[in-house]
């Protein structure tokens, strides 16, 4: 039995539940009869300071800012060779946990340990083999890339012949005698990104790394991801954008205000969130009413109109059909947009549940 | 047990050359410590030789270089800790097996080395110049002097790196760099508070007995510009308008044991701030 205290999203009541790992729960809420479905995280989320083969083990960390709790009790564990997501919305803590878990901050309690070695007293021999990506990473402005990459390098004990290659790994290959101080925030993260690399590290803590890029970035951060992980790295990396991650990690931990809520397999997660990317068609005239074809319509789980525009929630197939009758219908589209499901959508269903 | 990696002290102590020699603010002071002790011995060219003689000329020195070297050191120091956290390299340099204390030493190197080469070029060049045109020069009280001047700097660049460890932002450092620099004036005034309560005419320039006492060990600037005249034999010194004897147990032990008082004391203080800091 474990037991867990969520929040009614109703009246903000806090309610404690007792299940098993993997149980889902139907609670009805005794302050304001909000009911909602919550999910245990399943086995092997339930994290133990146990095994020498976690290639990041956090144990009870908690680090409080002027009594307020920024992250609570925190446990979990990173196996080797494992692509992590560490989600949660702004604020919820991930950045103070992973700083934290660098000994950058100060934990008011808890047990770290990166690769086995314990954070306390091991921590320069943990940091040969770690690569970190920070949230804002910037460097000196009046070094080029190449001497910047020299100085870590150095720091490493790292052979300088990789620089180059490095730079031209991530694209900044055409920027080698540029000042620092003159790069576009995107080369920056890249140069961020190159810097990681340094030394062939086993573990890596990507801290938001694609946070404010262009889709462009984005696509070439995501591909370095899964390469380092296919040469058999481990990663673990934050981010409050579900949809960013989601395709990318192989299991993932959820947290909000401080305190873990989920952590499982993506499958698993989105099996029992049941999260689906939402449809948005412009119709002209539309007047605020769902058309009778589309409520009709076999496969539509969900529909809403406001204004000209709808708003439909269906698996990807239907999506086709469902444009195809509102056109045979006679209506005109003027526009169609895919809302990827966001976190905010995914923590309504962890606590809400979706019946 | 302290463990220490000197490598990677050198390492960091590169770097900060590396990336401060090139600022340009550091440029723009280096070319002043060039171009003002020449016109600084030109202005005490009154008598018959061009550039007024060495001695005079670094005597007239000391005024610009205890303004100038202070500044120069607290341009270097004052955000390197404060300004690298905001905008986040702190963490990454500190995510690599990196000691906080190697920090803390290999940024006074580093930046102490950009101060040393840019009092170098400044006063050594025309120290050189003036020498070639004069023909004549007392080398070791110049040679106190550049020693004097360094001290200075590296009082004032472990004072600014105290700042920056103790402000947690870069706007906040600034606030404190100009407390540092001011520091000498306002104890100054202070004292000069104490002496006219205890009924001095401190209006009329009657400064208490014990003024230099304080003064001297509480302010580096005012330190250096009593060393200098020292170290060139002088026994008095006018200070803000009196001439005031000259202490006898003020020796150059005495100054150098007052400038590595205040760099120890900076130091520790940085390094208790910086390994408490959250980055
Ligand atoms: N240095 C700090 N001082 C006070 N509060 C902080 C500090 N850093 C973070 N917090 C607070 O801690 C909480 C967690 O922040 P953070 O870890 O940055 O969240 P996330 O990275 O998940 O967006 C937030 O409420 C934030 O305001
Ligand atoms: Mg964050």
């Amino acid at each position: 039995m474990v037991s867990k205290t969520i929040m009614c999203p109703n009246c903000k009541n806090q309610i404690t539940i007792e299940g098993s790992p993997g149980e889902r729960k139907i609670i009805t809420c005794p302050k304001c009869n909000t009911r909602g479905g919550f999910s245990f995280p399943g086995e092997g989320a339930i994290s133990k300071v146990v095994s020498g083969s976690s290639a990041i083990e956090i144990h009870g960390l908690t680090k409080t800012y002027n009594g307020l709790k920024a992250v609570d009790n925190l446990s979990f564990n990173v196996r080797k060779g494992e692509i992590f997501g560490f989600l949660g919305p702004n604020g919820a803590g991930k950045t103070t946990a992973i700083k934290a878990l660098l000994g950058l901050i100060h934990a008011d309690t808890g047990v770290m340990k990166i690769d086995g070695h314990n954070m306390r007293d091991e921590s320069i021999e943990a940091k040969k083999k770690l690569g970190y990506l920070p949230e804002r990473a910037n460097f000196y402005k009046n070094l080029t890339p190449v001497q910047t990459l020299d100085f870590f390098c150095e720091l490493k004990g790292e052979n300088k012949s990789v620089i180059l290659p490095l730079l031209k790994e991530v694209g900044l290959e055409d920027a080698i005698n540029k000042k620092v101080g003159n790069f576009s925030k995107g080369m920056v993260q890249l140069l961020g990104v190159a810097q990681t690399m340094i030394g062939k590290p086993s573990i890596y803590i990507l801290d938001e790394p694609m946070g404010g890029l262009d889709a462009r970035w984005v696509k070439s951060i995501r591909e370095k991801i899964k390469m380092l992980n296919k040469q058999g790295a481990t990663v673990i990396l934050s981010s409050h954008i579900l949809s960013e991650v989601q395709n990318l990690c192989d299991r993932v931990a959820i947290i909000n205000k401080g305190k873990l809520i989920a952590e499982d397999t993506v499958s698993n997660l989105n099996k029992y969130l049941n999260i689906k990317p939402r449809l948005e068609i412009t119709v002209k005239g539309l007047d605020g009413k769902v058309p009778s074809i589309i409520n009709e319509l076999k496969g539509v789980e969900a529909a809403n109109a406001k204004g000209n525009t709808l708003l439909i929630t269906c698996e990807s197939p239907i999506r086709v059909k469902v444009i195809s009758a509102l056109e045979d219908a006679g209506f005109v589209i003027e526009n169609i947009i895919t809302i990827e499901p966001s976190l905010e959508d995914a923590f309504v269903k962890l606590v809400e549940g979706d019946t | 047990m302290v463990n220490f990696n000197l490598k990677t002290v050198y390492s960091i102590a590169k770097k900060e050359f590396l990336d401060n020699s090139r600022n340009k603010w550091i440029l723009v002071l280096t070319g002043l410590f060039i171009i003002l002790p020449l016109l600084i011995s030109l202005a005490f060219s009154g008598t018959d030789k061009i550039f007024g003689g060495m001695d005079n000329t670094v005597l007239g020195l000391v005024a610009i270089s205890s303004l100038l070297i202070p500044f120069v050191a607290i341009i270097l120091g004052f955000s390197t800790i404060s300004g690298e956290d905001e905008n986040g390299a702190l963490s990454v340099v500190l995510s690599y097996p990196v000691r906080r204390i190697e920090l803390l030493f290999g940024k006074i190197l580093g930046l102490g080395s950009v101060l040393v080469v840019s009092i170098f070029i400044g006063f050594g060049l025309s120290g050189v110049i003036i020498t070639l045109a004069v023909g004549e020069a007392s080398w070791a009280p110049f040679i106190a002097f550049i020693l004097y001047n360094i001290g200075l700097g590296f009082v004032f660049l472990t004072g600014s790196i105290f700042i920056s460890a103790l402000c947690k932002s870069r706007t906040r450092s600034i606030g404190g760099a100009i407390l540092l620099y001011f520091f000498g004036p306002i104890v100054g005034m202070f004292l000069m508070a104490i002496g006219a309560g205890m009924g001095y005419k401190v209006a009329e320039f009657q400064f208490p007995p014990w003024m230099l006492d304080y003064q001297i060990p509480l302010s580096p600037p005012d330190l250096v510009q009593t060393a200098v005249p020292v170290a060139y034999g002088t026994k008095v010194i006018e200070y803000s308008g009196m001439i005031i004897n000259i202490p006898e147990y003020m020796t150059y032990a005495y100054f150098a044991f007052i400038q590595l008082t205040w760099i120890i004391i900076f130091i520790i203080l940085g390094y208790l701030l910086l390994k408490k800091r959250e980055i």
